[in-house]
């Protein structure tokens, strides 16, 4: 797959173009104020037009909102692995494969329920790199053995054979799921480098693996975080997640009975500690993942940004886009929700990730 | 005379193998190449931008042409030799 020329330049102008046509904050605050069918109309005028406008006969108000982002977020960034080739190819879709393993779930999710196809087909964001063709074959079938069947030859089929199994002794879908969520996270910093030691230390790529191992790594705070918050008595090392630098297992094990250890522990690595020094205050004050989070996508935003400038040739013009849509989609969802619930503005404004 | 003595004389006779305008030949044909090898990215930049913007055909029409100019310049020696 990675075999090739890559070609940063012709992605990169199409991708920065995009990027121009995002929401700006004057937009948001004019979101701010309308309520759901304003927001639809508004978005009509804009990138979501053809969205809205195909969507518009089968749903109203937030739904209607949240399926049109969803469709065209997926539009963009399925664009963006038909586009690229070579090394780049392979650099997105690592990243992008986080919604093939959201499709999957949803899809097993829906043959449990016995739910109708068009329901899940609605469900689905189609910006992984399974193709539509294989993705509809996962909608005609019945069974989740017949599912698992489809996907041979994909990444995902090996682990999912041996969660089955489970899934049958348990009947339940955690196996599946967790089985999925680990061959993504495995896979999202295999062969990156040609060995141990041997890591880009600086450069474009330098940063795209602290990118991805960050996502490893606040994955794995977040989870540690539920479970010192929920008190539930689980194995946390069953939910560790290898690749990151902030934690090692033990130090998970150790961590979840203290929250403030926790903390305590992000502040003092030298990679997090001073660019979310301002994040982690507020999340000791008041121990809201939520806001922490926010502040670490800012953070992530603005960073790759500016590394975007830095190298204008390389995989972090599209980072930049990728996280930029992600957080415009979020921020429209939370204003509409937000507003159908009847949150004030202020509220709604604590919600959004601006720069 | 030795034999090597021999085949100096002739190939001072001969001249040397590569005269001023073969020269100045290959030094457009490298000035060629490498205008070409810059324009291969700029050239993809620009059908990328054109994709998002019709506007853009104009500027990145003259951005791709641009190394262009590394050619004419080459092509000055070709006059002075």
């Amino acid at each position: 797959m990675s075999a090739g020329a890559s070609n940063p330049e012709y992605v990169n102008a199409r991708v920065r173009s995009r990027r121009a046509s995002l929401f700006s904050d004057e937009d948001y605050r004019k979101l701010i104020r309308m309520g759901p069918s304003e927001i639809a109309r508004f978005m009509e005028e804009t990138e979501y037009e053809r969205e809205i406008n195909e969507l518009g006969t089968r749903f109203s108000g937030v739904d209607l909102i949240e399926y049109a982002l969803n469709r065209n977020l997926a539009k963009h960034f399925e664009d963006m692995i038909d586009w690229s080739q070579g090394r780049l190819y392979d650099l997105i879709a690592r990243y992008l494969r986080k919604f093939d393993v959201w499709n999957l779930k949803t899809i097993f999710r829906g043959i449990y329920t016995d739910s109708d196809p068009e329901e899940i087909r609605t469900d689905l964001i189609r910006a992984g790199e399974l193709d539509d063709r294989t993705i509809d074959r996962l909608l005609e079938t019945d069974t989740i053995e017949d599912a698992i069947e489809v996907l041979y030859g994909t990444m995902y089929y090996e682990a999912l054979t041996e969660a089955f199994e489970e899934y049958e002794e348990a009947g339940a879908l955690v196996p599946l799921e967790n089985a999925l969520d680990r061959e993504f996270y495995e896979n999202l910093l295999e062969d990156l480098s040609r060995g141990a030691g041997d890591e880009p230390q600086e450069g474009p790529v330098a940063n795209y693996i602290e990118f991805l191992q960050a996502e490893i790594d606040f994955r794995n705070a977040r989870n540690a975080f539920r479970l010192a918050r929920s008190g539930a008595d689980l194995d946390p090392a069953a939910y560790y997640i290898d690749g990151g630098v902030l934690f090692d297992e033990s130090d998970l094990n150790r961590l979840v009975g203290d929250y403030d250890a926790l903390v305590d522990h992000i502040s003092e690595d030298r990679r997090y500690g001073d660019r979310l020094s301002e994040a982690l205050d507020q999340l000791r004050d008041a121990d809201s993942l939520i806001q922490f989070e926010h502040a670490l996508d800012a953070a992530l935003l603005e960073y790759s940004d500016t590394l975007s400038s830095i190298y204008p040739t390389s995989v972090s013009a599209v980072l930049s886009y990728i996280l930029a849509k992600e957080r415009e989609v979020e921020n429209i969802r939370a204003i509409a929700r937000g507003r159908e619930v009847g949150l004030d503005e202020n509220e709604i404004e604590e919600e959004l990730v601006v720069l | 005379m030795s034999e090597l003595d021999i085949a100096m004389q002739a190939a001072q006779a001969a001249g040397p193998t590569l005269e001023n305008s073969g020269a100045a030949a290959i030094a457009v044909g490298l000035a060629a190449l490498a205008a070409g090898y810059a324009e291969r990215g700029i050239g993809a930049a620009a059908v990328g931008a054109i994709a998002e913007d019709d506007d853009m055909f104009v500027p990145g029409l003259i951005m791709t042409v641009l190394p262009e100019t590394l050619v004419i310049l080459a092509l000055v020696v070709v006059f002075i030799v």
